[in-house]
């Protein structure tokens, strides 16, 4: 499969992808300088004590007490030994056992009596985001070529607009939260399809029903918002939230629905210009015929993508509930309420956009066959 | 009328208006998943092996999406082989991330919300994180095989006699087409649901260091590559299951609806 298409420049590429991802490798894991958090590396470890817990949950679990030898890897202190106490469970929620070899964060690192002392504070985990990500790059110039090029300069863009928009968010304590993200959906549509498509008719077709398609779901859920009063609607489940939470969480709906309706309506437009590049003649009824059928056959799919997204980082939440003692009714409201009405206004806008943009491709591509 | 029942029924009519028969199945595939994600954690929480759940519920989730997504046995088929070979993979590369990165459980950011709570269960957090992070990209598997292998049903169908590398590149041609636009469905499911996490993040001006050796950051981005890494190896692998399935297209030709 690989040998056709296999050509000098793609060797070429490979060579100077490994060779940056061996180096991108070693650097991070030997960047303990650039830390300014003390970094130390187990040399020994020891088990001190281990006990069981219980709690009235009749949860049983078992936590065992480690004394850990470590070198420390920069600052001042750089070179010399010290020993830390860890304390770890069988089900690791928040601890960890740290074994030799591993890198972990000290703090109040301090001399006290001629001896240093430290707190663990966490595990150094920048490696594992250098590796993945350059299995992705690799993979995607390698298998995808200029496609996969741009699709990473757009995913790159996007966050870095991201970053930028949240940092207006913060100037402004979230006062505009919405029409902040509303404007930034706006400008990473028109950018990733302009990346994608090239600045084109179709480009402009596709942006114009991705964008209505996404505020008309809005629009819509916020009618049954008002309608249902909001009931059963836990914003006070949200997580991580330091801004209010309402308008916080729409803002998320609306970027979270946002690629998906964008991909749904790329694909329809797509098919319906190859139709009118093989038949020229094609009428209007027949294109927005056409359009449905593609978008009926992708917009199951598309939703259920969306939906496991949202709903599996809950998991972990619900499972914790549960084991809490909780009902199965009371640990779904309170972890998974907020992904379930994140999956049904994402599923709302997948599927107006399919009228929408078939009637808008019909219609632009209809006209001119006439003319 | 609750505001979930509210939404539901809109997407409902909507579905079935748009989709007719098809909405509808989209519908119900949807609470499908619904019911075998919940009834995973349920398992879990009964100290059933998480490894076994995830294996067992994902294949599960997988046929819901795709044999309810679309009606054409030919490409159905196709899809699924191709992405339980995928899942097969992606498993054993999440094993080994997840057992490196340590990144189960929850993070000093999750503590206001662990109050009162009793964190010990005595089921192991970093099985459990192997199932949340392959079961998050189980969608876009689905999704990017499913589009392959219609591709080439109609590729076989209009062109029987094309060599089975000529298939291979067109499975990669129209991979290079769906490859920008999917990578956004990912990215923006992905950072619209963490937008609350990265405020905080900025709001409270955490180091670029502290940042990357975050334990919910650096899980929230295993997330992510991972499906970027799934959907970039479903694309060659749905094309190769097609030249192993070929015949069984060409013999049969006719769509069944």
């Amino acid at each position: 499969m690989v040998k056709q298409s296999w050509t000098r420049q793609k060797t070429w590429l490979l060579i100077i992808l490994v060779v940056a991802g061996i180096g991108a490798m070693l650097f991070t894991s030997h960047n303990e300088q650039l830390y300014q958090r003390p970094i130390a590396k187990v040399t020994s470890e020891q088990t001190v004590a281990r006990r069981q817990t219980k709690d009235q949950f009749q949860n049983v679990d078992h936590q065992t007490d480690q004394r850990l030898t470590v070198t420390l890897m920069n600052g001042k202190y750089r070179g010399q030994k010290l020993t830390v106490q860890n304390t770890y469970s069988d089900s690791q929620p928040m601890d960890q056992r740290f074994s030799v070899g591993d890198k972990l964060f000290l703090s109040q690192l301090h001399r006290q009596n001629g001896k240093l002392v430290a707190n663990v504070n966490g595990y150094k985990r920048d490696t594992v985001i250098v590796f993945l990500s350059w299995l992705v790059i690799l993979l995607l110039l390698l298998t995808m070529g200029k496609a996969g090029l741009l699709a990473l300069v757009s995913v790159v863009i996007n966050a870095l607009l991201f970053l930028l928009a949240i940092n207006i968010d913060l100037q402004q304590n979230g006062q505009h939260i919405i029409l902040l993200f509303s404007i930034l959906a706006i400008v990473f549509t028109f950018i990733s399809l302009l990346l994608v498509l090239g600045f084109s008719k179709r480009m402009l077709a596709t942006f114009t029903a991705t964008v209505i398609g996404t505020f008309a779901a809005m629009g819509i859920s916020l009618v049954v918002f008002n309608l249902t009063h909001e009931r059963g609607v836990f914003y006070e489940s949200m997580e991580y939230v330091t801004q209010v939470p309402r308008p916080l969480f729409l803002a998320e709906t609306l970027l979270g629905s946002l690629g998906a309706v964008m991909d749904e309506s790329s694909d329809i437009i797509a098919t319906l210009f190859e139709l009118k590049r093989l038949n020229p003649q094609v009428t209007r009824k027949q294109l927005f015929m056409s359009g449905r059928t593609v978008g009926k056959s992708i917009m199951g799919p598309l939703v259920n993508v969306l939906f496991l997204i949202f709903m599996v980082d809950t998991f972990t939440g619900s499972l914790l509930y549960i084991k809490n003692g909780n009902s199965w009714g009371y640990t779904y409201a309170m972890n998974m309420s907020l992904g379930t009405v994140q999956s049904l206004i994402s599923g709302i806008g997948i599927v107006l956009a399919i009228p929408l943009v078939s009637l808008l491709g019909a219609l632009l591509l209809g006209r001119r066959g006439q003319v | 009328m609750t505001t979930i029942t509210g939404l539901g029924l809109v997407l409902m009519i909507l579905m079935i208006l748009v989709g007719g028969k098809q909405g509808w199945t989209a519908f119900l595939s949807l609470l499908l998943n619904f019911g075998f994600l919940y009834f995973a954690i349920v398992l879990v929480a009964f100290h059933v092996p998480p490894l076994f759940v995830t294996v067992t519920v994902g294949v599960i989730i997988l046929a819901v999406t795709i044999f309810m997504g679309e009606d054409d046995l030919r490409t159905t088929v196709t899809a699924f082989y191709a992405s339980l070979i995928v899942m097969a993979f992606l498993l054993g590369l999440i094993f080994f991330v997840e057992h490196w990165a340590m990144v189960q459980g929850f993070g000093t950011e999750d503590s206001d919300e662990l109050e009162g709570m009793s964190i010990l269960i005595g089921i192991s957090y970093l099985k459990v994180s192997v199932t949340v992070t392959i079961l998050s990209t189980l969608g876009a598997i689905a999704e990017a095989a499913m589009a392959i292998a219609s591709g080439l049903t109609e590729v076989l169908e209009n062109h029987p006699h094309s060599s089975d590398q000529q298939l291979i590149s067109s499975g990669m041609s129209i991979g290079r087409q769906i490859i920008g636009t999917t990578f956004n469905t990912l990215f923006f499911g992905f950072f619209g649901g963490f937008l609350a996490l990265f405020i905080w993040f900025i709001g409270l001006h955490y180091s670029f260091g502290t940042i990357m050796n975050n334990k919910i950051f650096v899980a929230e981005m295993i997330e992510i590559l991972i499906s970027f890494i799934g959907v970039l190896i479903t694309v060659p692998m749905t094309a190769w299951v097609m030249t192993k399935r070929r015949k069984n297209i060409i013999d049969n030709p006719t769509k069944i609806k």
